[in-house]
């Protein structure tokens, strides 16, 4: 099931659809150091930003097909900010030759009573992770290099384990729908990282 | 004939003159922008100016080789005059750097003689090349040109020859596994290995597992939102203003109070 379009939805009125602009790939542990300096060189210079999340999937399941899914997350390293509720839409399949992945997205801030919101409103919390790494911006470019890890005993952030020997490399623009040019400028960031790590679109669906 | 030479050595020296300048302010400027901007600085630009240095030098380079330019080693400079009195011209020409045209300063600025510890350098540099005798010299020369040849034969050859060479030396350090990458982008996509308290391994996505607290998801028998819609049958009218998002929900909740209503209504 999909969201219907933005104008139709009562959170705001006349927000702009906002598309998300996605290139992953992974960086081995040993190479982390090589990719964190070459990233502070090309990146607008600004203290290096860690971060520390703890990201909740919650779906809801309809009576047909795709189930829909919300995705709520949460600073560690800053318990009193405000958690974070997006909506990623299923990946456009407009032209092949695109080089980066575009989705819908819809992001807003949430108290810190969401969890229990969605649950009373039906979704059931599918999978979480904890993600801690490293975030880099150059212009509106967003890189974030993250260890991905499970949580052993639910509700327990302090049990994980690293699910991969590699961290989680993605480049992403949050742009307005129908800006196609950013495509381009992601291409040539993600030149400027190799042969380090390989960033590309990939399809998620591929790999169920 | 003699004017000519005159004319063309001041030509010369004129153009050395400000290719120098140019290269003096491109040095200038870079030194100033690593020693009060370097927090804004980054490798691209720094790599920039590296470039348009390395350029000067060349047209530096290429003005001295030119066959036009007379060979400035057959200039003599003689001091005519020096005296201890501060000259204006001359601080003005300098850049207040040399002020005074003295017996002080004509030792360091007009010496053709190269620093002590060069020629130190030098002299043990010969005393080598003589001790080791013509055939081991000549040896070594063409052990050098067979490197600088096989570099240049390297440098030369079309990109494809070397990159083949060079993939099949990273392969020996990759620094990115995809198998990696496909399981990362899987959990973050759609959880793949994530379900809830389950030993590492990738199971099937989107059923959520069974017992745990938080979780809670509804057991498969429970069938969606059966369980969760049992426990909201008051909010049932209400929900459809609510979940404005999901449009196609309120329906199903409405038909499925029916089947709800058998379970207790703390099953979750």
């Amino acid at each position: 099931m999909e969201a219907p379009p933005v104008s139709v939805l009562p959170i705001t009125g006349g927000t702009i659809n906002m598309m998300e602009y996605l290139l992953q790939g992974s960086v081995l542990d040993q190479a982390l150091e090589s990719l964190l300096h070459r990233l502070r060189g090309l990146c607008d210079n600004m203290e290096p930003e860690t971060f520390a999340d703890h990201e909740l999937v919650y779906l809801l399941k309809g009576q047909q097909g795709n189930p829909f899914l919300l995705r709520a997350r949460r600073s560690l390293s800053h318990p009193t900010v405000p958690w974070h509720l997006r909506y990623l839409g299923q990946p456009e399949v407009g032209d092949k030759s695109r080089h980066a992945l575009v989705r819908n997205c819809v992001d807003v801030a949430a108290s810190h009573s969401l969890p229990d919101f969605l649950n009373e409103m039906g979704f059931r919390m599918d999978h979480e992770f904890i993600a801690k790494g490293h975030i880099f911006r150059k212009g509106v470019l967003k890189v974030v290099v993250s260890k991905l890890s499970r949580i052993l005993v639910p509700g327990n952030t302090e049990n994980t384990e690293p699910l991969s020997l590699s961290y989680l490399v993605e480049l992403s623009v949050l742009a307005p729908a129908g800006q196609d040019t950013m495509s381009e400028d992601m291409r040539s960031f993600a030149e400027q990282l190799k042969p380090l790590v390989h960033l590309e679109k990939i399809d998620p669906k591929r790999h169920m | 004939m003699q004017q000519r030479e005159e004319k063309l050595l001041e030509a010369s020296v004129e153009s050395l003159i400000s290719r120098v300048a140019h290269l003096k302010n491109a040095l200038h400027s870079f030194i100033y922008k690593l020693e009060n901007e370097y927090e804004r600085l980054t490798w691209p630009s720094v790599l920039d100016n590296f470039a348009l240095l390395s350029g000067q030098l060349n047209t530096i380079n290429k003005l001295l080789r030119n066959e036009k330019t007379p060979s400035f080693r057959q200039q003599v400079i003689i001091p005519l005059l020096l005296s201890p009195d501060r000259d204006e011209e001359l601080a003005k020409l300098t850049e207040q750097r040399v002020p005074v045209f003295s017996h002080e300063i004509v030792p360091d600025h007009l010496r053709t003689k190269p620093d002590p510890e060069v020629e130190e350098q030098e002299k043990q540099l010969s005393a080598e090349a003589a001790r080791i005798g013509p055939e081991v010299a000549q040896k070594q020369i063409q052990t050098l040109n067979k490197l600088c040849s096989n570099l240049l034969e390297k440098l030369n050859n079309p990109r494809d020859d070397r990159d083949a060479e060079s993939a099949a030396i990273r392969q020996n350090k990759p620094s990115f596994n995809t198998a990696d990458t496909n399981a990362l982008v899987a959990a973050v996509g759609f959880g793949k290995g994530l379900s809830k308290c389950r030993p590492p391994g990738p199971v099937a996505p989107g059923h959520p597992g069974q017992g745990p607290m938080m979780s809670g998801g509804p057991t498969l028998q429970q069938v969606t939102i059966g369980g969760g819609s049992g426990q909201h049958q008051g909010m049932g009218p209400g929900a459809p203003q609510q979940q404005g998002q999901a449009g196609k929900m309120p329906s199903n909740i409405k038909t499925n109070i029916k089947a709800a209503s058998s379970m207790h209504p703390y099953n979750r």
